[in-house]
């Protein structure tokens, strides 16, 4: 059988396995583009080191344990937000799901409405409502509040889109069967269908997640002393724009990158796909 | 209808074909010539490199040492030669393989249009022959996943047969196939056989193996273990591991 | 404040954020899809060291939070001396990020043609480049309509960055902090810019879906 060679993506499968010339040709590529992606980053390097970014005392101060234990307060500061938003909008989602695949007309059009709401606008514009326009009718929110809510709302309607393709994705069958044994819909829906929706979509309420810890980074518009805030005050305290942000950007991919493997492994094991 | 002179070249031979996929060695020392006009089914276990060995013949897989000849010239390496050989030989795979975006019409006139330089009313013309011969012309204007199976096979089949081609494989072309789809599929090839199309079968059919074969190969390991005529090699199978493997199947 | 007090004092300000917001989404998706496709080019390109370059930038900018990059693009990029006006940094900003997003859903537009197509192609004939343009290429695109419906809501979404830079005019978000700075909109202040954001989504995906109805490919 040809199981062994057959390439593991369609990237590779797009080339045939190369006659001598091709090899060749490739081999020269490689080199020249090898050649001319370390210029690139040759270059990078020294813009960095003429514009004197690079003076060490700009990048001293990483050193220094107070930096971390800073940036450590803001990080879980990230994490409680970026958490309780997610708990939050899983909660929300689901009975936004729900609500939208009830088969109560009324419901399930403000259901509609209310999702697609949430998901066709900005996380940005939500953060200003919370912070600019509901103070304005007497609701003091504490600064967690106003941006955790202005988060959750906007995950509420992705998660609750999520969900429901989990549920499309239960065979129809089983419903069927189920209604064969005389079970009411309600009771199909929490016995039969949600559990089994809910382990096809854990891998993309996961990656999810991403999305909920980028839309916290806007917490320093609500003063909200998370990852990028504190960032953002060792910048004042050390004069170190450049350092710090890209320090601060890195942990943010690292920690994005992070859940993102942690979807797919999670998709892999237990074999379904991610829905974006 | 074997027409064996031993002085003709051989449509397709392959040479002392080795092949490795890292410590397993799939292909070993295939030495094999199919002549003008010859049915040849290759059977045998799965893992045996049948289907290997049949997609070397137009480099779908390398080899590492060896020669595959098409009408005694060594098969290209690469570009726009190695294009031109294959466009000389007909491949049907196991999973019919269509293009998904293009019509049936259109899967069959791809080839001769673009590949070929054939005029399109031309090509279209042809290729409306061919699907009738296939007993699928209605379906002309539809796409793939509208067809079956056994409806896509055909269309593959007529899609190698719009080329020309002065041979053809089939890589297990039924085993996809839903059992009342087979025969479908293996008439039409029973069809090609009968108008002298040069043929290299790898198929799990025995029966159509026996019906249809000049001549049956029987592979394991990577090997040829044995080769015959296919009344002689499903009667009186010369080796242990043809029988074995006969009877295993015989069992199904 | 009212409606009919909200639309003439800011009625104005309000058609113009739109309209800038529109016009940002349009310009930055246009050059989404142009970077998309030469990322997605050097992704599958047989030269390793374009494939690393390709999918580092792919897991940068997928992962970086659009505050983040901005900041760094009107923060920092200035103290390397390369400065950008405001409208420009999101823009970018809205590019790069964009752009990661665009590979990616080609890269798997491409991943649903499957080997075996391929190999098809290569049986008839067919040479690298026409195999690419007459299968890869068209089937790419057809199946990333939807996904790059949905990639150029985002980009829309994302232009709301211009909220956190100083702009003019403004975008829809940009305006509703305007106005609320200066007067109390209360929530109508905000309910018009976010109609503006979901009917321009509606009708995106309004015609993206039947964009889609209309060249999918049967599975």
């Amino acid at each position: 059988m040809s199981n062994h060679a057959k390439p593991l993506s369609i990237r590779d499968a797009l080339y045939e396995q190369p006659g001598p010339h091709t090899r060749r040709r490739v081999l020269i590529g490689t080199v020249i583009t090898a050649v001319l992606v370390l210029i690139g980053i040759g270059l990078v390097i020294r813009q960095f080191y003429i514009t004197g970014q690079l003076a060490p005392r700009y990048w001293t101060f990483l050193a220094q344990p107070t930096t971390w234990r800073y940036l450590l307060q803001g990080f879980r500061g990230t994490v409680s937000v970026a958490l309780t938003s997610g708990v939050l909008a899983l909660i929300l989602g689901l009975v936004l799901m729900l609500g939208r695949t009830s088969g109560v007309k009324p419901l399930s059009v403000v259901c509609r409405v209310v999702t697609d709401f949430f998901r066709g606008v900005p996380s940005l514009l939500l953060i200003y409502f919370f912070f600019l326009v509901v103070p304005q009718y007497g609701v003091k929110l504490s600064s967690f509040w106003m941006i955790t809510l202005p988060v959750t709302l906007a995950a509420s309607g992705v998660l609750a889109e999520v969900m429901r393709a989990g549920v499309n994705a239960v065979p129809r069958g089983q419903v069927e069967a189920a209604m064969s044994l005389g079970m009411r819909p309600a009771r199909i829906m929490f016995k039969i269908v949600l559990p089994q929706a809910i382990r096809f979509v854990i891998p993309s309420l996961i990656s999810q997640l991403v999305v909920v810890v980028k839309d916290t980074t806007v917490a320093y518009v609500v003063s909200y002393p998370d990852l990028m805030q504190n960032a953002r005050v060792l910048i004042t305290n050390y004069d170190a724009l450049v350092s710090m942000y890209f320090t601060v950007a890195i942990i943010y991919i690292l920690l994005n990158y992070a859940i993102n493997k942690l979807s797919g492994f999670v998709a892999e094991r237990m074999g379904v796909k991610i829905i974006r | 209808m074997s027409l064996n002179h031993t002085d003709e070249i051989p449509v397709i031979e392959l040479r002392h074909v080795d092949k490795h996929y890292g410590d397993l060695h799939v292909l070993r020392d295939i030495n094999l010539k199919v002549s003008r006009g010859e049915v040849l089914v290759v059977i045998g276990p799965s893992g045996s490199g049948k289907s290997t060995m049949c997609r070397t013949i137009n480099r779908l897989e390398t080899i590492d040492s060896g020669d595959v000849l098409i009408e005694g010239k060594p098969l290209p390496k690469e570009g726009r030669e190695l294009a031109a050989m294959r466009a000389e030989l007909g491949m049907v795979f196991q999973q019919f393989n269509l293009f998904a975006h293009k019509t049936i019409l259109e899967n069959v006139t791809l080839g001769p249009i673009d590949v070929l330089g054939m005029k399109r009313d031309e090509a279209e013309k042809r290729a409306m022959e061919l699907l009738a011969r296939v007993g699928v012309a209605e379906q002309a204007q539809k796409v793939p996943a509208q067809l079956s199976g056994g409806q896509q096979q055909r269309v593959a089949i007529a899609r190698s047969l719009a080329m020309n081609p002065k041979a053809m494989m089939f890589d297990e072309p039924t085993s996809a196939l839903d059992p009342e789809m087979i025969n479908e599929v293996l008439d039409v090839m029973v069809e090609l056989a009968r108008g002298g199309m040069t043929m290299v079968v790898v198929t799990h059919e025995m029966n159509f193996a026996r019906r249809v074969a000049d001549r049956v190969v029987f592979m394991a390991d990577g090997q040829i273990v044995e080769e015959g005529a296919p009344d002689e090699f499903f009667d009186h199978p010369k080796t242990q591991r043809a029988r074995d493997f006969l009877n295993s199947i015989k069992g199904h | 404040m009212g409606l009919s007090e909200l639309l003439t004092t800011y009625g104005q300000d309000y058609l113009t954020a739109l309209v800038t917001t529109w016009w940002m989404t349009a310009v930055a998706f246009a050059l989404v899809m142009v970077l998309s496709i030469a990322i997605t080019v050097m992704r599958v390109s047989p030269l390793k060291p374009l494939r690393v370059v390709g999918d580092f930038y792919v897991q940068v900018f997928r992962n970086i939070p659009g505050v983040a990059l901005l900041i760094i693009i009107v923060y920092a990029l200035p103290n390397l001396r390369l400065v950008l006006d405001y409208r420009t940094c999101v823009i970018v900003t809205v590019i790069l990020m964009g752009s990661a997003f665009g590979s990616e859903n080609f890269m798997s537009g491409i991943n649903t043609i499957g080997v075996g197509q391929i190999e098809a192609a290569r049986s008839l004939g067919l040479t690298f480049t026409q195999i690419i343009w007459k299968i890869v290429i068209p089937q790419a695109l057809r199946s990333a309509v939807l996904p790059m419906t949905n990639l150029l809501i985002a980009v829309m979404l994302s232009t709301s960055l211009g909220s956190q830079v100083p702009m003019s005019p403004d975008e829809l978000t940009g305006v509703v902090s305007f106005i609320n700075t200066r007067s109390t909109g209360g929530i109508l202040a905000f309910l018009i810019a976010a109609l503006g954001y979901v009917g321009t989504a509606a009708v995106i995906g309004l015609v993206g879906n039947r964009l889609d109805k209309k060249v999918r490919i049967l599975r």
